[in-house]
């Protein structure tokens, strides 16, 4: 196991991966935490106050911190980490391999655990912007395979990630998936959807969510990985919940119009070049019923942040391998949904409590009330949030 | 495991830093694992400050070490 993956397709590290495992995890809190922190108080203190003008954008903070030891610094130790993060769980997925294609299949075949199905279309074009580009430094990308039944890549994702958060994404590293599924069932206690859709599921670790919290519903999970997908049927299927797993593109989708209620990404979008976002857009306003629901977790807008926190998320774009990353932050979510055809007065942006920091007892409490949960002035402004934005079709 | 594809940011205008950072992460990293293995080691065993290996131990060790310093400068050769 990983600490986090516990489930059937757990790998088994050696005490010493496991434990450069945590190395990784304690550097990648040091410098997510601490290092951050220093850095942003340097910038203020020493940085900002000689600059000609106030910068812009993040762009020009980036130009007026790049030379700053620190900042140098900063980076190199969140490259080097990231790195590590792949490099710590390798060897077990690739020494487990055979195992784990072997345990899922029994999975899939297990009717009594739960019967999701997984569909695969090894005839669907996988764009370019997945199988040309090694996103997040992981070796191999998220799509490339190595015989019937290869599902590295989605145990690479998943012990990675497990490494990469180290407990702020959840126990199950679902919490993006759990908190959203909340917050929409206690805000909209009426929306009662039957056919919900995950778009670029990878792992499906934030598909299951949608299934726990409206069990009524047929929930499907979308990739083009083909890899991660096996690995999130045989994952559903070991924890008990039935999902579905489609091969399919966002950008061009494989049902006829008005067949979901609910549409769902979670740090999907940022990762697509902006053709293809606008597309997966429409599509989405194609296939969602009327009085359905588009939903998406992502990253803030720029033009919501500051210069110098849009630079801060926007760091990703420039060191780790996220090219799409800035482009798709500097659009306008309104915007977007608009142009895809989407009523304007439907149009919401929020931000959800996370469950796994806060407890529900104390999310419940707050989405009940009249409690800001996102400025300064609320009960939870300390701690985890997920933006999310969304328009009702 | 391979290595990941595209290009590697190089936030130093001097590269061999760079290359000096992953060193060091690789080699604080090894330093962790193996304090976590001697803690694990002397909870079940107690002091090892007398302890003769074993010469097949001796060898493993050795080729061990020599894989270590291998993957430590390996970054040269990225």
């Amino acid at each position: 196991m990983t600490r986090l993956v516990t489930h059937d397709l757990a790998v088994r590290p050696t005490r010493d991966e496991l434990a450069a495992q945590d190395f990784t995890s304690s550097l990648r809190g040091h410098v997510l935490n601490h290092m951050a922190a220093t850095m942003k108080t340097r910038y203020e203190t020493s940085i900002a106050p000689k600059l000609a003008e106030a910068p812009a954008d993040g762009r020009a903070v980036h130009a007026a911190i790049r030379p700053d030891t620190y900042f140098r610094f900063y980076s190199a130790l969140r490259t080097g980490a990231q790195e590590m993060v792949w490099s710590s769980v390798g060897a077990a997925v690739e020494r487990d391999a055979g195992k784990l294609a072997d345990t899922a299949r029994a999975l899939a075949a297990d009717s009594a655990r739960a019967q999701g199905t997984l569909r695969l279309d090894p005839a669907l074009p996988v764009p370019r912007s997945v199988s040309a580009i090694d996103v997040h430094h992981m070796p191999g990308s998220y799509s490339a395979e190595s015989g019937d039944g290869d599902l590295t890549a989605g145990a690479i994702y998943e012990n990675g990630l497990s490494v990469f958060s180290f407990g702020l994404m959840g126990k199950n590293l679902d919490d993006i998936g759990e908190s959203s599924a909340f917050w929409l069932r206690h805000t909209h206690p009426e929306f009662a959807p039957k056919a919900i859709l995950d778009l670029g599921c990878s792992v499906g670790h934030q598909t299951l969510p949608w299934k726990r919290a409206y069990p009524d519903a047929e929930v499907t999970g979308i990739d083009v990985a083909a890899p991660c997908l096996r690995y999130a049927h045989g994952r559903a299927q070991s924890q008990g919940v039935t999902a579905h797993f489609v091969q399919a593109d966002a950008t061009a989708l494989p049902w006829p119009d008005a067949s979901f209620d609910l549409v769902y990404s979670s740090m999907f979008l940022h990762e697509l070049p902006l053709k293809d976002i606008k597309q997966v857009f429409a599509e989405a306003r194609r296939v969602l019923k009327p009085g359905g629901l588009m939903l998406h977790y992502e990253l803030p807008p720029n033009n919501a942040l500051s210069a110098y926190d849009g630079f801060y998320l926007d760091w990703d774009c420039w060191y780790n391998n996220e090219p799409f990353y800035k482009t798709y932050r500097d659009q306008d979510p309104a915007t977007l949904c608009a142009e895809a055809g989407f009523a304007s007065d439907g149009f919401f942006q929020t931000v959800v409590p996370s469950l796994a920091w806060y407890g529900a007892d104390a999310v419940a409490a707050a989405l009940a009330g009249s409690a800001q949960v996102g400025g300064n002035t609320g009960r939870l402004a300390d701690g985890v949030q997920w933006f999310v934005y969304g328009n009702w079709a | 495991m391979s290595e990941s594809r595209g290009n590697k940011p190089q936030v130093f205008d001097d590269p061999a830093i760079d290359a000096l950072v992953k060193m060091l992460l690789e080699l604080a990293s090894e330093t962790w694992v193996t304090r976590a293995r001697l803690a694990a080691l002397e909870a079940k065993v107690g002091s090892v400050e007398d302890l003769v290996l074993p010469p097949e131990t001796e060898a493993r060790l050795s080729a061990d070490r020599d894989a270590f310093v291998k993957r430590l400068f390996g970054v040269l050769e990225r």
